[in-house]
């Protein structure tokens, strides 16, 4: 048994209604709802996996997508670890919004985060192609470009999904079990260390595990 | 209770810091915002009455007995003020003002009669529509009284035409229609049509809710007390709302307590009309409201409908075009849903105007300042009134806002089930937005031990998602005292907010907010500031920081746009664009001339053509990214592009050649540009350069006699040139030169574009002048800039009045003429870039060193420079002295030195412009117009022709068009 678990801050981004809560909600109880009420600010919701032996907690921020609210996000970006950039592959303008996301992370956010770019709602497209707005291929690109991860998801069927996930975490260095040493640009922290982290004002990470 | 003290330690500390901080209103503001009148009901006059209300219940059921003496007698007595406003009649009580608070709309009066009284100046009794009687006894001068009588009637009169609407209206008011069926017996009256409760169900038990007792107690109030229009307010009224409204009389109730049954009143159809004016009118927030239809309050089964989702979209859209600042914010959907079930959608549409302008102002803008702005002040109240609480809150690093934002933003709708979130609508539209901060302190006093106990936010949330589903459990279910375990979660938490933390007032919330505005409008501001900067068009010459600098001065200009709120149209329009332009050109700001028409006209129609080009989507405005593409094109470094960008804003018809008339219009644009310079307010490098020159020469002549006569050789370090501490420099000499060379740059360029224009008939050429110096004698500037004038108009006025011969200029004899002209090449090269200051900020002191004055501080005080020139000139001096005797060169040489020095200054006045000349000469353009190049007419000088003597008289003033 691993006594230590890596916590992991992850925000969603998106535009609004792109299906950021359904994601979440798909990871965190395997569910799906066909009306889901808008996120209004933010919601948090956290969720176990074992990646490669080691427990990871995900500390999931799930932000509200409608332009008027952009402003709220740094405060819940800050300090976050891992993002979900997601879009919806039927509406081509949540793929420039999910454009503006990613500068907006690159100047303003921690410098090492991973960001992951999804395109959400692919089941749509198994009955009828045409309602493809953003081909893989440019989701592709531009993740190739920006060095992000990509995947393309469906919170309805639930493909891709925890493959998001496990993917973020994968690239996160775990801490191992005892270990409470945590590398150069590790992020391991322990639920308790996170608030030291918090206080000291650093990104996440840059210090951690060093404090206690 | 801690809180409690410390309150009361803070007290006296609160008050006098609220007294300035508190919005400044005025008593008319105060009064509506107080009653929740509609914005125009402002107080005509006020009178001291006394006033009784006689109940149409203490008449007997069959209606027939007049008011008898001895009702009259019987009737309750209030002492306080009448207050009239155009379409109310407002009395409130002077014992506690909350004992009676009448809210009379006149249109609700059916007759005013004088009524004998011996012991009031004056008295009226009011009759209701509703058969309610109201005596007025008016305390005071009989004239006071006479006055407002009169003021009265001259309302009542005018009001005619509204009160017909009133019967229409009352149709759809429930409490009416509790009177009419109960009182005069109309069984099959319907009830009005009213929310979708009516149809699906009103949420909560009604039997558990005792709704038929609690309705029953309302019929008694309105009986008593009157209803809709004309209702009295007393204790009671409060009281029955505190124990909870009846679901079918919600509606009203909201609708009165929030003032916007006022408004539904008073714009009958409006909303019908808003929906029916922008049918199918598409717009950013028509899209965002359809993305959220189904997803408000779907668990209320209504909202699964085509009827309930329609409601909801035509409520939202209507308000989405009556207040387009706002337009559509998330959360609005699930507040109006929750409306609805209670309302109709007029009923709602005009509930939630008031909600967003007088409850919750900013929540919903595009810019969300009140909630961000709520936020800090509930964080605030948190820390004052639950220390412990927040102590933990902030060590461990819980974001408050995260559980909090919601429950401000969408009303609690969002967080408690929908029968409780509706109570505390209630208290909230009967107490205004300080319920909201009561109620949530007390979720949080009443969680604190369990809050306490976690230490993330995911547990945070738990807690607090738990204790709202459960509100309908005991509250203290372990207490052996049955009395005790019967209070719900619920019950225990409206005591907690409304009694425990009926400490928080609107006053504290005031001086909170003003505490924290500015932090948060600051941020806002970053924040937009960043995101748009982001968004901005691609620019090949304006750097980041200019784009920062005319972002700023941009907003700066439009003072209707209020960035924080995000309110107000963005666009500028063509005057706020000369102003904005002004700010940054020195060719746009106000100057002496601007008194003169036809340089206004001038002007103007420069700026309307940039501003038309510029005006990408022509639509007469010009948003901020047109005002960066243009500036961009306008700062080009380049000089081939600079000049073609000018060339095509007087191409009008984009064929390439310009008219004799846009030659016209175009050489009077040129004109215009270049003022500042040739009225001496700015310097160009030109003269830049001849005032070092001029400078340079005389210190190095001290140098050279000096070393002549110590017999030294030329060796001079720049450290051991001291600049002469009295140099004093002529500034009206190179005023004038200055003026004289941009007057002949503006002569040969409307010459040599008539000589150059492709012309069918060369051989009838009009006369052409050369105006150069014709050195015949003339000593006088004043007399010799003059004669100038003179002949430039003369020319001017030759070629424009030759109408037998259309000649066009293209784009490469015009780019040929300018390059001829060393003042507008530079004009082009540079001036014209550097007279646009993109590279300073709003409020800096612009052009310090641009304008003569500075130019010479500039100057002297940039020693470096000097010294460099005067040690070349030293040297050129000390080379020409060895190679020949010495060259009497002696003092006013200028001319001299700047003729013959001339492509020598141009080579090092600044490195860059010689690459502009290579850049030139690479261009293909050049080979293309070699023919015309080739002939290299341009820097030819032209034998001086004398005036036509009919044309030396024509006296125009100058440059008059
Ligand atoms: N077909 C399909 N629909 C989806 C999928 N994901 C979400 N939806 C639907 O899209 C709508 C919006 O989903 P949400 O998860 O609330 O979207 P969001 O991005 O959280 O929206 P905001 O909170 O407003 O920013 C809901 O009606 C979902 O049922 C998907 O993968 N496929
Ligand atoms: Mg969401």
């Amino acid at each position: 048994m691993n006594s230590a678990v890596t916590s992991i801050k992850l925000v969603l981004l998106g535009e609004a209604a792109v299906g950021k809560s359904s994601i979440v909600l798909r990871f965190v109880s395997n569910d799906f709802s066909e009306n889901k009420e808008p996120t209004i600010g933010a919601a948090f919701l956290t969720q176990r996996v074992n990646i490669n032996d080691n427990t990871v907690k995900f500390e999931i921020w799930d932000t509200a997508g409608q332009e008027r609210f952009a402003s709220l996000a740094p405060m819940y970006y800050r300090n976050a670890q891992a993002a979900l950039i997601v879009y919806d592959v039927t509406k081509p303008q949540s793929f420039i919004k999910a454009r503006h996301w990613i500068k907006e992370l690159h100047e303003q956010a921690n410098k090492d985060m991973i960001i992951a770019l999804v395109g959400n709602k692919v089941d749509v497209l198994e009955n009828n192609e045409d309602e493809r707005k953003v081909a893989r291929e440019e989701g592709e690109k531009l993740a190739e470009e920006e060095g992000l991860l990509f995947f393309e998801t469906s919170a309805k069927t639930g493909l891709n999904v925890t493959e998001t996930f496990v993917a973020i975490g994968e690239k996160i260095p775990l801490k191992t079990a005892g270990d409470q040493e945590t590398d150069s640009n590790g992020v391991a922290i322990s639920d308790e260390q996170r608030i030291d982290l918090a206080n000291s004002g650093n990104a996440a990470g840059q210090t951690a595990g060093c404090s206690c | 209770m801690s809180f409690f003290a410390s309150l009361r330690e803070k007290a006296p500390f609160l008050d006098r810091i609220s007294e300035t901080f508190t919005p400044v209103l005025t008593r008319d503001e105060k009064f509506k915002l107080e009653y929740k009148l509609p914005k125009g009901e402002n107080i005509l006059d006020d009178i001291n009455a006394d006033l009784s209300f006689l109940h149409p219940s203490t008449r007997s059921r069959n209606g027939k007995s007049p008011v008898s003496p001895k009702a009259q007698q019987m009737a309750v007595v209030f002492s306080g003020k009448v207050y009239l406003t155009p379409h109310f009649i407002l009395f409130k009580d002077i014992f506690d003002q909350s004992s009676c608070v009448l809210i009379l709309n006149i249109s609700t009066i059916k007759r005013v009669e004088r009524s004998p009284s011996a012991s009031y100046s004056c008295a009226l009794l009011v009759t209701l529509y509703s058969g309610t009687q109201i005596l007025f006894q008016f305390i005071g001068l009989k004239y006071r009284s006479e006055q407002f009588c009169e003021l009265l009637k001259a309302k009542l009169r005018e009001n005619i035409p509204n009160a017909k609407t009133l019967p229409k209206f009352l149709d759809t008011c429930y409490s009416e229609f509790l009177i009419r069926k109960n009182i005069l017996g109309l069984k099959d009256t319907q009830p009005p049509r009213a929310g979708l409760g009516q149809q699906f169900k009103y949420p909560g038990n009604p039997v558990l809710a005792r709704e038929k007792a609690k309705l029953r107690l309302w019929f008694e109030y309105f009986r008593e007390n009157g209803r809709h229009l004309s209702l009295m307010k007393n204790p009671t009224f409060h009281k029955l709302i505190r124990v909870g409204v009846p679901n079918r009389l919600r509606g009203e109730i909201w609708e009165l307590c929030s003032g916007s049954i006022y408004l539904r009143y008073a714009n009958p159809g409006e909303y019908e009309k808003l929906l029916i004016d922008n049918k199918g009118k598409p717009s950013q927030a028509v899209d965002e409201i359809e993305k959220d239809l189904k997803r408000s309050l779907p668990e209320y089964s209504a909202y699964q409908t085509e009827n309930g989702i329609q409601r909801l979209r035509n409520v939202l859209t209507a308000y989405s075009w009556k207040n387009p600042d706002v337009g559509y914010c998330q959360a609005m959907n699930i507040v109006v849903a929750g409306l609805l079930i209670f309302m109709s959608e007029e009923q709602a549409f005009w509930c939630l105007n008031n909600l967003c302008d007088i409850y919750i102002p900013g929540y919903y803008s595009k810019t969300m300042y009140g909630t961000l702005l709520d936020q800090k002040v509930f964080e605030a109240f948190v820390d004052e009134k639950l220390p412990v609480l927040w102590e933990y809150i902030v060590k461990h690093d819980i974001q408050l806002s995260i559980i909090s934002l919601p429950w401000f933003l969408s009303l609690f709708f969002t967080s408690m089930p929908l029968e409780y979130a509706v109570r505390i609508m209630d208290i909230f539209f009967m107490n205004g937005p300080k319920s909201l901060f009561q109620v949530a302190l007390a979720v949080l006093k009443i969680n604190s031990d369990d809050i306490l106990q976690a230490d993330d936010d995911g547990m945070f949330i738990a807690i607090i998602k738990n204790y709202f589903q459960t509100l309908d459990q005991s509250a203290h279910p372990d207490s052996p005292d049955m009395k005790y375990r019967q209070i719900t979660k619920f019950q225990e938490l409206l005591v907690t907010a409304f009694k425990e933390f009926n400490v928080i007032t609107e006053q504290m919330i005031y001086q909170e907010r003003s505490r924290h505005e500015k932090t948060i409008f600051q941020n806002i501001e970053t924040f937009v500031k960043r995101t748009q900067l982001r968004h901005m068009p691609r620019t090949f010459h304006l750097t980041d920081d200019n784009l920062s600098n005319i972002y700023d001065i941009y907003y700066n200009s439009i003072e209707s746009h209020k960035i924080s709120m995000g309110t107000g149209s963005s666009n500028m329009n063509f005057d706020i664009f000369v102003q904005f332009l002004s700010k940054i050109c020195d060719w746009c700001k106000p100057c002496e001339r601007d008194s003169d028409p036809a340089f206004r006209k001038q002007k103007s129609g420069f700026l309307r053509r940039l501003f038309d080009d510029w005006d990408t989507a022509s639509i007469g405005e010009l948003t901020l990214n047109d005002v960066v593409s243009g500036l961009d094109k306008l700062v080009t470094p380049d000089l081939l592009e600079s000049i073609n960008y000018f060339f095509s804003l007087y191409d009008s018809d984009n064929d390439g050649e310009l008219h004799r008339e846009e030659v016209l219009q175009l050489s009077e644009g040129l004109l215009l540009l270049t003022e500042p310079w040739k009225s001496g307010r700015y310097v160009d490098l030109l003269t830049k350069k001849s005032i070092e020159d001029d400078i340079a020469e005389n210190i190095a002549k001290e140098k050279i006699i000096e070393e002549t006569n110590n017999g030294d050789s030329a060796d001079i370090s720049m450290e051991q040139i001291e600049l002469p501490t009295g140099v004093t420099v002529d500034e009206e000499k190179y005023r004038a030169e200055q003026a004289e060379r941009y007057l002949k740059a503006a002569s040969n360029f409307l010459q040599r574009s008539f000589e150059y224009a492709q012309s069918l008939d060369i051989a009838e050429e009009v006369d052409l002048i050369d105006l150069s110096d014709s050195d015949d004698g003339e000593t006088n500037q004043e007399d010799k800039l003059q004669k100038k004038k003179k002949k430039y108009e003369s020319i001017k006025a030759n070629a424009a009045l030759d109408p037998t011969h259309p000649k066009v200029i293209d784009l490469a004899t015009f780019r040929m003429i300018i390059l001829a002209d060393e003042t507008y090449e530079l004009f082009f090269a540079k001036t014209f870039r550097l007279s646009i200051h993109v590279d300073e900020s709003v409020q800096s002191d612009n052009n310090k060193n641009n304008a003569l004055r500075g130019m010479f501080d500039g100057i002297l005080a940039d020693g470096r420079r000097v010294a460099e020139q005067v040690r070349r000139r030293v040297d050129s001096v000390a080379t020409r002295n060895s190679m020949s005797s010495v060259d009497s060169q002696t003092g006013g040489s200028l001319q001299a030195t700047v003729n013959t020095d001339k492509y020598d200054d141009m080579d090092d006045f600044t490195s860059d412009q010689q690459l502009e000349h290579e850049e030139l000469l690479n261009n293909p353009w050049v080979d293309v117009d070699d023919a015309v190049d080739g002939k290299e007419p341009v820097r030819q000088e032209r034998a001086i022709q004398a005036l036509p003597p009919q044309l030396a008289d024509h006296d125009l003033i100058e440059f008059e068009a």
